[in-house]
């Protein structure tokens, strides 16, 4: 492209042009969509199963989730190394996913700090709570803990995958992210088992199918576009 | 009256530039040669007459042990790129009502 003086025409077809070549750089090749999607589906599916099944593992399934970051740093600085514009839904997206990311671990913290914390808030009123089983008259203390923590999970799941869905225009992810809110709703009526099943479907709908075909899309882009 | 057309936009390459870099948040001085296909020389003379000008950051860093240039728009660089869009739009519906009439 030279450096010549343009024509108004000119100049309204070169700025159009521009802006369309700008909003065809894309960039999102899935793998970290397909990543957390398959492990965290993998971790709710296994959680499902163990309770399903009555399987005895000897650790807690959500712990595999911890794995996938190492995984997930090698994408990002992959991906770093490899993009050369950076869009302003890129730096908006980016920004909902690393609060995301905090809300999860502040939620994770929420759930292991809240029962033992409200029993000392309620010994500081001078309460005890007691547990009775039906049709016995014995009563004993009873350990407090956050209910259907799981549904809170997936309450959080549809928030980011919806906002991406929307933002960058992404059916699969606003479908995701819809059907999110319905587990969630479901999950308020079902049990830890059926939380984790529906929380394992969550992550397969809303991360691994959504990036397996942002994948698909990325190559296609990258076969039409050299 | 016509509003006259900025002349540091009014040129094609750098006018190229400010458009593709107004759609992002930043880019690499390799995607705008690239998305240009202008020489690097003469890219990196354009670029620093719209910096002369204040009407975009450029940053040079490292990266993995390379040289990495990235350019940005500033606001007033936004401004200034309205205003010749706006201007650019007064001439075109003149003409258009010149050749309705």
């Amino acid at each position: 492209m030279a450096d010549k003086t343009l024509s108004e025409q000119e100049s309204l077809a070169l700025i159009t042009n521009m802006i369309q070549k700008a909003r065809n750089s894309f960039n999102e090749n899935g793998n970290g969509a397909m990543l957390w999607g398959a492990v965290v589906g993998l971790c709710g599916l296994l959680s499902a199963a163990k309770g399903f099944l009555k399987i005895d593992l000897p650790f807690d399934p959500w712990l595999l989730t911890l794995l996938a970051f190492i995984p997930q740093f090698i994408i990002t600085y992959k991906e770093g190394k490899s993009n050369m514009v950076r869009s302003h839904s890129d730096k908006a997206i980016d920004a909902v996913w690393m609060v995301y990311g905090i809300s999860v671990f502040a939620l994770v913290a929420y759930f292991n700090i809240i029962g033992p914390q409200s029993e000392r808030l309620l010994q500081d009123y001078g309460y005890e709570v007691f547990r009775k089983e039906i049709g016995t008259d014995g009563y004993e203390p009873m350990r407090l803990f956050p209910l259907s923590p799981i549904s809170l999970l997936i309450l959080l799941f549809a928030i980011p995958t919806l906002i991406t869905g929307i933002t960058r225009s992404f059916r699969p992810m606003i479908v995701g992210g819809i059907l999110c809110y319905l587990f969630f709703v479901i999950s308020l009526f079902t049990n830890t088992n059926y939380d984790n099943l529906l929380a394992g479907i969550s992550a397969i709908i809303n991360w691994l199918i959504p990036g397996l075909i942002m994948r698909k899309k990325y190559k296609e882009h990258r076969r039409t576009h050299v | 009256m016509f509003k006259d057309l900025d002349p540091i936009l009014h040129s094609q390459l750098r006018l190229a530039v400010v458009s593709l870099l107004i759609s992002v948040e930043e880019a690499e001085f390799t995607y705008l040669r690239d998305k240009t296909n202008a020489t690097a020389g003469n890219l990196s003379v354009q670029l620093n007459k719209l910096k002369d000008a204040g009407y975009i950051d450029i940053k040079k860093q490292f990266k993995d042990n390379y040289p990495q240039t990235l350019c940005k728009m500033t606001a007033a660089g936004i401004d200034a790129f309205e205003q010749y869009v706006k201007a650019l739009q007064s001439y075109l519906q003149a003409g258009q009502n010149g050749t309705d009439s």
